[in-house]
């Protein structure tokens, strides 16, 4: 029998992924036979530079990209045998996203963001996700602007409007796509402590794509990830540590 | 031609103008040759043609005047879609005027292009119908030619071109408020539309809406005692009507929002009505053009079949007056609604144009929400239920304001006829409005149509792309 991702203690997986563009001359290969596991209640993050394949890599994993060749699953359930209304339902239930930019739909306030992925449901969140939300919305310091349209709001708050949507549903895991990316240092550095936060007191499983030392250094556990293959695989490291290892990697290639 | 990717709708709505234009005056051109042979209207030979051709040219007009109010439309949206690409430009040195210039430029083609492809097809079809007519013996083989060289033609045609080159000037305002900035800003989607506010406009239009309002009354008080009231009923109308045209932007916003809730509160209707709502200048302007049609023909329909209630009124008190009046009232609504529906073809290709061009512009909008989870089947009720949000309360507002008038227009014309009731409720036609709200709801289904595809091909990926 095989053995399932959740025996591994992993929330979700690759086995030999290969993502590749264009055809013949023109092609471009994203990905080269990456075998990787996400951990169940980590914050991992995925650092490379531009080119390294990462932003794919995560497109693949949650279900938005389809892969060359290899396998994936989200918990014990393998993607590539989806469709498209099973991939659309897995997004809405078992995965949240928190991205660089426009995070959010601008017609609806802050409120109607939150509830979406229920509502997209057909459905109204139980007492006991009510009173998860509230929480979110008081810990993410969101009470007070429940009615404001996301242009009302700046950008660090619309990004904790979209780490609260995320978290709202207790996805299995939260993709982050450079959450900082358009945020001012001190507002970025608050953004990763709550993500990290989420992670240590809710055991939520987050996976961060970013080009930052700073960001990933917020990390449990950080994989480098260079012209599409895994390089490199470190535990929590200061920013120092890992942009040490960055700069190594540059001069190696 | 790149240069004119994008405007394919406004050349087709210069061409349906210039061709409905042309076609109308070159048939009126027939009709008062065909007068002018006849021995019998020898006498009369001379004003009917004329009084033909003033009322061609006031369809004309109406059927202008909606097209240039798409035109301006479309204009705009284009410009809001090309927002990055000028500000590109405004980035390495070009100027807002000269942006616009070139705008307007295109419009100006637009126009021209749309003039050419009028005449044409109009007078094709003038010459195609006096073809019919003559093989099928309804009319005489005569010498029409006088008929098809009508050198009013032109008229039409030089307005098609001014009026879309001035639509597309007036919908690329827009262009200046684009700042070089955005070339390189971070996508950060612009907030919403504000309605902005022209107080000047506003005043305006309320005041002549009252105005318009209160001599629309004063006629319908006068026709209780003389038709002539009916003179004063149409001065009134006019102002009154045009002052709901000018305050657009007060009147439709509410109506949508209205409207809006009647589809219920799951998210894909919730969304959609806030997005009908979102761009409110354009909304307005989008849906007041199927407004003016579905008022014509409600009012032409609610008048004829008023003033027929009331001619069975009086027939029943003194019969031989009006005996045949019946077949002729039939027949002048089946030409006006005919000749005023034209003008909602050519609002109804703006709305469908505007539908399109919008959901182009919210690409990353769809991904977003296909990554959050909407299925392909829930994105495509929400863009069925933007249109039909649109085109229901243009019927609405059309059918609440036409009925109205119509009801004003008979009862100061013949409020005082012999045997009158004197004030009468008005008629509703039945068969016209079902005609009205299928027209519509085909309308709906046409809009979403090509909107609804595109939108459900946009990848989820495509939210998270940085540019």
């Amino acid at each position: 029998m095989e053995i399932t991702t959740t025996d591994m203690g992993l929330v979700a997986r690759v086995q030999n992924l290969t993502k590749s563009y264009g055809r013949a001359a023109g092609e471009v290969v994203a990905l080269r036979d990456v075998t990787l596991g996400i951990r169940r209640g980590e914050f991992t993050a995925i650092m490379g530079p531009s080119g390294s394949g990462k932003s794919t890599l995560m497109h693949i994993m949650a279900g938005l990209d389809s892969p060359t060749g290899g396998r994936v699953w989200l918990g014990d359930a393998e993607m590539g045998a989806m469709g498209d209304s099973q991939l659309t339902l897995l997004r809405r239930r078992r995965v949240g996203f928190v991205f660089q930019s426009f995070n959010l739909v601008p017609t609806l306030d802050v409120a109607g963001n939150i509830l979406l992925p229920f509502e997209l449901d057909g459905r109204r969140p139980t007492d006991q996700e009510q009173a998860w939300i509230a929480q979110l919305q008081q810990a993410l310091g969101l009470e007070s602007r429940l009615r404001h349209r996301p242009h009302e709001l700046s950008g660090g708050q619309q990004q904790r409007v979209a780490i609260a949507r995320a978290l709202a549903t207790r996805p299995e895991l939260v993709f982050a796509d450079e959450p900082t990316g358009n945020l001012d240092s001190r507002t970025g550095r608050e953004v990763l402590g709550l993500l990290s936060t989420a992670s240590r007191e809710y055991g939520q499983s987050i996976a961060m794509v970013t080009h930052d030392p700073v960001a990933a250094s917020y990390a449990d556990r950080i994989l480098f990830l260079a012209d599409g293959i895994v390089v490199d695989d470190r535990p929590r490291q200061s920013a120092e540590e890992i942009s040490r290892t960055m700069l190594a990697m540059e001069s190696a290639a | 031609m790149s240069r004119l990717s994008g405007h394919g709708s406004s050349i087709t709505v210069a061409t349906l103008s210039a061709a409905f234009g042309v076609a109308l005056l070159q048939v009126t051109g027939f009709l008062g040759a065909l007068v002018s042979q006849d021995p019998a209207a020898g006498r009369s030979g001379s004003t009917l043609p004329l009084m033909l051709s003033i009322l061609a040219l006031v369809f004309i007009a109406i059927s202008i005047y909606v097209g240039a109010i798409v035109t301006a439309n479309t204009f705009s949206t284009i410009v809001a879609g090309r927002a990055r690409t000028i500000a590109l430009l405004r980035l390495i040195g070009d100027s807002a005027a000269s942006q616009r210039r070139a705008i307007a430029r295109e419009g100006l083609l637009v126009g021209i292009i749309g003039a050419a492809l009028g005449v044409v097809i109009g007078t094709g079809f003038a010459i195609a119908l006096d073809r019919v007519a003559v093989a099928t013996d309804t009319i005489p083989d005569i010498d029409y030619s006088a008929g098809w060289l009508n050198p009013a033609v032109l008229i039409p045609l030089v307005a098609v071109v001014l009026t879309t080159w001035a639509a597309s000037w007036i919908g690329s305002r827009r262009v200046l408020t684009v700042t070089p900035l955005q070339a390189i800003g971070g996508a950060q989607e612009a907030g919403r539309e504000e309605l902005v506010r022209r107080p000047a406009r506003t005043v305006v239009a309320i005041v002549l809406f009252a105005l318009g309002t209160g001599i629309l009354l004063l006629g319908v008080a006068v026709g209780l005692v003389s038709p002539f009231g009916v003179l004063i009923g149409i001065f009134g109308g006019i102002l009154s009507f045009s002052g709901l045209i000018a305050g657009a932007h007060l009147v439709m916003p509410p109506a949508l929002r209205v409207v809006g809730r009647l589809f219920g509160s799951a998210p894909t209707a919730r969304l959609a009505a806030e997005n009908a709502l979102r761009y409110p200048e354009r909304s307005s302007r989008t849906t007041i053009g199927v407004v003016i049609g579905v008022t014509l023909i409600t009012m032409f329909g609610v008048a004829i079949a008023s003033f027929s209630d009331m001619i069975h009124a009086a027939q029943s008190a003194s019969p031989e007056v009006y005996a045949g009046t019946d077949t002729v009232l039939t027949a002048i609504q089946a030409v006006f609604s005919v000749l005023v529906g034209f003008s909602a073809l050519i609002a109804a290709v703006g709305l469908v144009n505007n539908l399109s061009l919008c959901v182009v512009q919210r690409t990353r909008e769809l991904g977003l929400l296909r990554a959050l989870g909407f299925s392909v089947r829930q994105l495509r009720t929400m863009i069925t239920v933007e249109s039909a949000q649109l085109t229901a309360t243009a019927v609405l507002v059309g059918l609440v304001l036409g009925a109205f008038y119509g009801w004003c227009g008979a009862q100061s014309l013949l409020g005082s006829i012999n045997g009158s009731p004197g004030i009468i409720v008005p008629d509703i036609p039945w068969v016209l409005l079902g005609v009205i709200v299928v027209a519509a709801a085909a309308l709906t289904w046409v809009a979403s149509l090509a909107p609804a595809r595109r939108a459900t091909r946009v990848a989820p990926v495509t939210a998270l792309a940085v540019d």
